[in-house]
């Protein structure tokens, strides 16, 4: 059992809100947002509020966009060339575009997770302190700690502790993809993007990840991408379902599933396309 | 509906369909043959080659071989001489009455070929100056005439017929009229004779010069008049016993018997004791038993009686104005007491003998060529002219004639990568040089300089190429728009394919010449421009992100380039303002100041300035190797898998970040082979050496110097090298080093590199 997070005792962002035990309802705002690939527009007027402390998951069809949203929260897609958004996202009060801040500094605050495991050939330890490093942390003590913690928060420590030096490419499939979750949490970022993190692991390394999910999300706030819909039931509060770009319906988990409002979901979830 | 059977085009039935054409088998067959065959004949060819080269390179490391031949024996007399001809085929020997007994090999006669000389005397004394294959005897009451053997050689019936037609000259007296002549010896330069006489009667000695000068006459006759005759016996300590003249014939060495050697010098028309040593100063019997000029008459070859054996040579000491002798080689102990020491004239080998030793002896590299002990007591021995032939004349009058096969004496270990003390250096160093002025010239084969200049000039060309190369590659890969990456690389490529003498012939005509006037302007530019770059990303990162967001990620050399462009021109031109202020010398002679780097630079380092210098080639071979590094390494970093370029990013780490931890160990493997194809490069690189430095095989690291390497060696050097030539083999062997420095250096590398890539394999 990961022992319970503490809470980063400082944020880069420090903002007025004050977080209840709940978390805010609005921690991502996501406001009329489109996005281009060139000429290709990939998503379309998208509104969402992703709640504090909660795992928000994406569902829909392949190449209906959920990567792309995922990808722009922590500005991922400006690597792409020909890209062109509109509208805002506003992380904790402030929109992510803001010219003042570093897209660096945005991408310390949100850690990734992504489809295919992809640890670098490094040893276990350096893998998780990389986010430290770049940071400019290299204080031993510091990275001891952070290594303990974040392999312990992604359930990896009782694992690995005795190979540290190890190559982390040394490790099974699972256990990469956990070694990715203990990187992406290394530097306590408030929010964990994962983008179909369980999509290249079987089963039994699915089961560890998804409850691996259900424990951070006492910490973090997570948004999941998957096309999973039992995993999305599993360790989801709630749901968005997102249809050739466009946010069809998102609401709680149990809803979405039992009782959703647009009949295009109940498509997809009763099975009859995508 | 009726069950057609359909059959493919080609196939006649259906049963055959899943056969294989006989064609695709038998190509198949066919090919997997070629392939082997193929393979195995590039297996074969390289290992020819090889064969090859160590066959050209064993002979210089080879035991020379000396056979007996046959045995012929003489008259019973006590001979004053024992010559030979250049062929080693009709050895002769001075009588008692001055007569000469005739030698043949062939068919084992021996003729007396008297000659109506005109002495009165006995022969006492007698010496052969090879130079000029004429002799000089000495007689019982105080006479001396020069007698030539004349050795002709002519063809009959296809074989070699040697000849012997002595004639002499009319005798002459010398010192003391009537004394005994106990040695005698002479040298001649050409335009002056010196001829020296020792006499001795029981009790009285004395040493006698005379001297004659040479005229050439408008007729083309030679006129020969005495200048004078010098007394020496008074500069001599001891009582003399032996003397030893240079073919130069302007000094005299006299031996006393307490073994003491006294150097006379003739300096304008006067002799003066220069040096008086003794050899064998450091033993209990410092006697010296016999003594000779090795060829080229720089050295002596002292043996003592107990047998040890010392050169001595001419050189200038350390801080002297005068040449004066000093030890330079050492020799084991003979095992007898020495009788005969005779040298060649061919080379600096020398053979010692007594008792019944005998041993042949290289003096350069001090190294026994050959050492025998004979069933006889030898007394004297001569060597051929083309060091083929070894005669020796046993205590009871046989001639001995042994085939001396020694077709590399002066090779050998030491000589090729050991330090080797050549005549008239003041120490012993590593030295090449394969051609000289004069005759007796010896060349200087190590490959030690050579194998320098190698490193030398790769070290300047990697100092140069591989930051450039490198950072060059990382900006393409990691940071340029992919769309000027892809004009980029095909440049760089282009590049790479500049045949190599272009470069060396811009470097020789253009660089070197523009180079040497501005040597402050390239400092200050090759100071200053890496300044300037960092300087200015420094500011640029540090401007607001709203003035940062203008330039797109990628494009930022649109700024950057006309900076450094504009710094660069602008430090190009402050050169000589620089140096006006930094690089002043004040002539010591005149006091007078002036700005000249070149002449800075000597006056503080001490070392010199040449204006083809290792500069100029590591800038030159360092565009040869800049696009092979560059290309491979960019290859290398743009091969790293995106997503963890992505991952990285992800983490919050910049591109620079991302590129200096992730990216670059990654790629190490491959970079690391970039690194070394790049040096593998340098080191074979020959054309630009050639061309744009002076080829001095010189052992300094100074920039400002030039630099010889084994490529450009053989390039130089093999016009020039005679078929099988020590000169010649020493040139494969300098490829054979090559080759090993290449496979070394290839072979660390890969070992490396798969430890790299074993170590940041990505999957
Ligand atoms: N780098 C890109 N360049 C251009 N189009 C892209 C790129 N990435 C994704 N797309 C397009 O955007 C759309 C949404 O893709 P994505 O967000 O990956 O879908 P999902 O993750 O829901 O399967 C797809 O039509 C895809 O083809
Ligand atoms: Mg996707």
């Amino acid at each position: 059992m990961p022992p319970v997070l503490s809470k980063p005792t400082e944020q880069p962002m420090e903002t007025t809100v004050n977080t209840t035990a709940e978390g805010r309802p609005d921690f991502i705002s996501i406001r009329d947002f489109s996005f281009f690939y060139g000429k290709k527009q990939a998503l379309f007027d998208i509104s969402l509020d992703i709640p504090e402390r909660q795992v928000t998951a994406f569902i829909g069809p392949s190449g209906c966009g959920k990567s792309t949203l995922l990808r722009n929260l922590n500005r991922m897609n400006d690597l792409i060339d020909g890209i062109r958004h509109s509208g805002d996202i506003v992380v904790n009060g402030r929109s992510i575009y803001d010219p003042h801040i570093e897209v660096i500094s945005l991408r310390k605050r949100v850690g990734m997770v992504f489809q295919k495991s992809n640890p670098f050939p490094k040893s276990i330890y350096e893998n998780v302190v990389y986010p430290l490093r770049v940071s400019g942390q290299n204080k031993k003590s510091v990275l001891d700690e952070t290594v303990e913690r974040s392999l312990q928060g992604a359930a990896l420590w009782d694992e690995v502790k005795d190979r540290l030096h190890e190559s982390g490419l040394s490790l099974s499939g699972g256990q990469m993809q956990r070694l990715c979750i203990a990187r992406a949490i290394a530097n306590r970022p408030e929010i964990l993007l994962m983008d179909e993190p369980c999509s290249a692991l079987d089963p039994i390394a699915t089961v560890k990840v998804e409850e691996l999910i259900r424990e951070l999300k006492q910490e973090f706030t997570i948004v999941i991408v998957t096309h999973n819909m039992q995993q999305a039931t599993r360790c989801s509060d709630r749901t968005a379902f997102f249809y050739l770009g466009k946010l069809v319906e998102f609401d709680e988990t149990p809803k979405i599933f039992s009782n959703p409002a647009q009949k295009q979901t109940e498509d997809y979830i009763t099975g009859r396309f995508g | 509906m009726p069950n057609t059977k359909k059959t493919l085009p080609g196939h006649a039935t259906e049963q055959n369909r899943f056969e294989t054409s006989k064609l695709t088998l038998l190509v198949d067959r066919f090919m997997t043959v070629f392939i082997k065959f193929g393979g195995a004949l590039v297996i074969t060819s390289v290992l020819g080659i090889f064969v090859f080269i160590v066959l050209q390179i064993w002979p210089l490391f080879a035991p020379p071989s000396v056979t007996p031949l046959k045995s012929i024996p003489l008259p019973d007399t006590k001979y004053a001489l024992l010559g030979v001809d250049e062929w080693g085929a009709k050895p002769f020997l001075v009588e008692p009455d001055g007569s000469l007994l005739v030698v043949d090999y062939e068919t084992g006669e021996t003729q007396d070929q008297s000659l109506n000389l005109g002495i009165t005397g006995q022969v006492t004394a007698a010496f052969l100056n090879k130079r000029e294959q004429k002799i000089i005897l000495g007689t019982s009451n105080g006479q001396f005439v020069f007698v030539s053997p004349n050795h002709t050689s002519r063809e009959s019936g296809g074989r070699q017929i040697i000849d012997v037609n002595p004639t002499a000259e009319t005798p002459s007296s010398i010192g003391d009229p009537g004394m005994p002549i106990t040695d005698i010896a002479y040298g001649d330069s050409g335009s002056s004779k010196l001829i020296v006489a020792l006499q001795s009667d029981g009790e009285t000695n004395r040493v006698t010069a005379s001297l004659f000068k040479r005229k050439r006459s408008l007729m083309g006759k030679n006129k020969e008049e005495a200048a004078g005759t010098h007394d020496l016996t008074p500069m001599i300590p001891g009582r003399p016993e032996k003397i030893l003249v240079p073919v130069t014939g302007d000094s005299v060495v006299v031996i006393s018997e307490s073994g003491k050697v006294s150097y006379l010098v003739l300096a304008d028309g006067k002799f003066e004791l220069r040096q008086s040593f003794t050899p064998f100063g450091d033993l209990a019997n410092s006697h010296i038993n016999v003594a000779n000029f090795i060829f080229g008459d720089v050295s002596i070859a002292f043996a003592s009686d107990s047998g040890e054996n010392r050169i001595f040579s001419l050189f200038y000491p350390e801080g002297g104005k005068e040449r004066l002798f000093g030890i330079t080689h050492e020799f084991p102990n003979l095992g007898a007491s020495p009788v005969l020491l005779v040298s060649t004239l061919r080379n600096k080998a020398f053979l010692l003998g007594g008792g019944k030793e005998l041993s042949l002896r290289y003096s350069t590299t001090e190294s026994i060529r050959w050492q025998s002990r004979v069933p006889y007591p030898v007394s004297n021995a001569v060597i051929s002219g083309k060091y083929q032939r070894l005669a020796v004349l046993d205590s009871s009058n046989t001639l001995h004639f042994f085939q001396i096969d020694d077709p590399h004496p002066d090779s050998g270990w030491k000589a090729l990568f050991g330090k080797v003390w050549y005549e008239g250096a003041p120490g012993p160093k590593w030295d090449w040089q394969s051609t000289g002025g004069s005759d007796d010239f010896e060349p200087k084969y190590s490959l030690v300089p050579l194998i320098f200049g190698t490193l030398k000039g790769t070290l300047y060309a990697m100092l140069f190429a591989v930051p450039i190369a490198l950072l060059a590659a990382l900006y393409t890969s990691q940071f340029l728009d992919p769309r000027f990456r892809s004009t980029v690389k095909p440049t760089m490529e282009i590049m790479a394919s500049l045949p190599s003498v272009v470069l060396g012939f811009l470097a020789a005509i253009y660089i070197a010449p523009l180079i040497e006037r501005q040597v402050p302007s390239l400092l200050l530019v090759v100071v200053g421009v890496p300044i300037v770059a960092a300087f200015s990303g420094f500011f640029w990162s540090h401007l607001p992100i709203q003035i940062r967001k203008f330039i797109r990620p990628g494009w930022e050399w649109i700024v950057f380039l006309p900076l450094l462009f504009i710094s660069a021109g602008i430090l190009w031109y402050l050169g000589p303002a620089f140096e006006s202020v930094a690089f002043v010398v004040t002539d010591p002679a005149t006091g007078q100041k002036t700005a000249d780097f070149r002449a800075w630079w000597p006056a503080v380092t001490g070392a010199s300035y040449d204006q083809r210098n290792s500069l100029v080639v590591g800038f030159m071979m360092g565009f040869a190797v800049i696009p092979i590094i560059f290309t491979i390494t960019e290859d290398a970093l743009s091969n790293v898998p995106k997503p963890l370029i992505t991952a990285s990013m992800a983490c919050g780490a910049s591109r620079w970040q991302t590129a200096l931890r992730v990216v670059m160990p990654t790629a190490s493997a491959g970079i690391f082979s970039a690194l070394m194809i790049g040096l593998g490069r340098a080191v074979g690189e020959t054309m630009i050496v050639v061309m744009a430095t002076g080829n001095t095989p010189i052992m300094e690291w100074n920039i400002f110097s030039g630099m010889r390497t084994l490529s450009a060696n053989i390039a130089v050097e093999l016009p020039e090298a005679p078929h099988h030539a020590t000169l010649y083999r020493t040139l494969f062997l300098g490829a054979l080093v090559l080759f090993l420095l290449t496979f070394a250096i290839n072979t660390v590398a890969e070992v490396l590199r798969q430890h790299l890539r074993e170590k940041f394999k990505t999957t």
